[in-house]
């Protein structure tokens, strides 16, 4: 039983791991198979407006949510909804921005997520220019291309000290490839070594993703309750679809 | 029934407050402060203890330090053992994490447990917080060891920083407690696995630290709640925020102690 318990803990993290690599690491995959070419824009937006605020809430606490800046998509790219007073802004990111590459251009991706101050001045910049760039009908390399240029070119800053965004929503979809997305808290930095933090080695807590041509490091630490409180079981959750 | 659930979590957070380790502690102890209508408690611990009481067995020492972290960065770690002088290299390491066992006297200087000797918190500093922490820890270290006065040991940190013999923290400093065999505090369950981050954020609030069902915590390393601006002055801001873990070291879950 005690082993078993273990055993199952291990499980979690290594589900918590694999989940997130394949979310965040997708570039080498061979991307677009199953949604080859963008859907109606329609498809993308959310119709019921406050829906889409709620789920962009419900990434964080609602201690920490209900004062954020809330952003939801529109057919030009994201537009304040609710202005916010606490620096966090709050987001449900698609298929583009925040899933595997095969999903890129999935309508039902739903992600959402809580951005603190510096990440609002850094990291969430890089989504709505992902998404400016989608939504003009970019493909996923005229994308990475684009993203890795303006990086270069200092177009976009690098990460903040501190910058850090809570996903800790039970209703997302992360898409095919990784529907199921576990509560957890990102930090990100620019460039740095995955070892520094001891991401990614056996029995850490931490999972870490580089990402090279952004110049982008994200380190990932799993929370062991959702948004509202309750308790991350100890499998995978059950998708709420939208 | 709604309202039920929800003072349940606000009973477990606060539960969870009191078992978090050493800087946790000072979090409580900041919020009892920040109560006008509940005074300071006396300090059960009003000095410093015989020395031997901080010494430990060198080998079981440099077991515990290692076990702040999964064994897998810890094995390759350095590891400092505390000694009559302060601390030591036991084991020269090579991935540039150091692991060692903290004293309460390595916490906010107004935590009422500073002289606990039975606090032994494990940790392993990440190459970050070896650079900017770790010589900070080592200055404290001598001092107590020597019978420095709390004063003098705080006068003493703010002249190395105005002398630039201190390093200004790095980014992304982090240090990992993890640790089933820690005892952090008198309060609580004396332990509870989880990850430290050391940075210079101004507010704790701008992590979403303390608000309610946030999973991250945040206590100032130097004081806990500074009687005045010039008990500061000189200490650059070092604000510590933590993030439980799901599993000890071992890779048992938080829930199980064996100890």
């Amino acid at each position: 039983m005690w082993k078993m318990k273990v055993f199952t803990n291990t499980i979690k993290n290594l589900a918590l791991m694999i989940v997130l690599v394949l979310m965040y690491q997708a570039e080498a995959q061979d991307a677009a198979t199953t949604y080859a070419k963008m859907a109606p824009v329609d498809q993308y937006l959310m119709a019921d407006r406050d829906a889409e605020i709620a789920l962009a809430r419900s990434a964080a606490p609602e201690s920490i949510s209900r004062d954020a800046e809330i952003l939801i998509l529109g057919r030009h790219g994201f537009e304040t909804a609710v202005h916010g007073k606490n620096g966090f802004v709050c987001i449900v990111g698609r298929g583009w921005s925040s899933a595997a590459d095969p999903d890129f251009w999935n309508p039902k991706v739903r992600v959402p997520m809580c951005v603190n101050g510096a990440a609002a001045r850094t990291y969430l910049l890089r989504i709505t220019k992902i998404t400016d760039l989608a939504l003009a009908g970019r493909t996923l390399a005229q994308v990475n291309d684009a993203m890795a240029d303006a990086v270069k070119k200092k177009e976009l800053p690098p990460m903040e000290p501190g910058a850090m965004c809570y996903m800790m929503g039970k209703q997302g979809f992360g898409g095919d490839s990784a529907p199921h997305w576990p509560a957890h808290l990102m930090f990100f930095f620019s460039d740095t070594d995955l070892a520094a933090w001891g991401a990614n080695l056996t029995g850490s807590p931490v999972v870490g993703i580089a990402d090279p041509s952004e110049h982008l490091t994200q380190f990932v630490i799993a929370t062991q309750k959702w948004s509202d409180g309750t308790d991350v079981s100890p499998s995978l959750p059950t998708h709420v679809h939208q | 029934m709604r309202k039920n659930k929800a003072r349940s979590i606000v009973i477990k957070c606060f539960a969870l407050l009191l078992v978090f380790g050493t800087a946790f502690q000072t979090m409580v102890y900041k919020a009892t402060a920040q109560d006008a209508t509940t005074p300071y408690p006396a300090s059960p611990y009003p000095k410093m203890a015989p020395v031997e009481q901080y010494l430990m067995d060198r080998s079981a020492e440099i077991t515990l330090a290692r076990s702040a972290a999964p064994e897998s960065i810890s094995r390759d770690a350095t590891v400092l053992v505390l000694g009559r002088q302060g601390y030591e290299t036991a084991v020269q390491g090579k991935n540039n994490f150091v692991c060692f066992v903290g004293r309460a006297w390595g916490a906010a200087f107004d935590w009422d447990e500073f002289w606990n000797p039975k606090v032994k918190a494990a940790d392993c500093l990440n190459p970050e917080a070896a650079r900017s922490i770790l010589p900070i820890v080592y200055l404290r270290a001598r001092m107590v060891m020597a019978g420095r006065p709390k004063p003098e040991i705080v006068s003493t940190v703010k002249a190395a920083f105005e002398n630039k013999q201190l390093p200004d923290l790095e980014d992304g400093a982090m240090d990992y407690m993890m640790s089933k065999s820690s005892y952090l505090t008198d309060q609580g369950g004396h332990n509870l696995p989880h990850v430290m981050f050391y940075t210079r954020v101004k507010d704790g609030k701008d992590w979403g630290s303390g608000a309610a069902a946030s999973p991250v915590m945040s206590a100032p390393y130097w004081f806990f709640s500074p009687q005045d601006e010039s008990q500061l002055k000189g200490l650059p801001p070092i604000l510590v925020f933590l993030v439980a873990a799901p599993n000890w070291s071992d890779g048992t879950p938080a829930g199980q102690h064996n100890e």
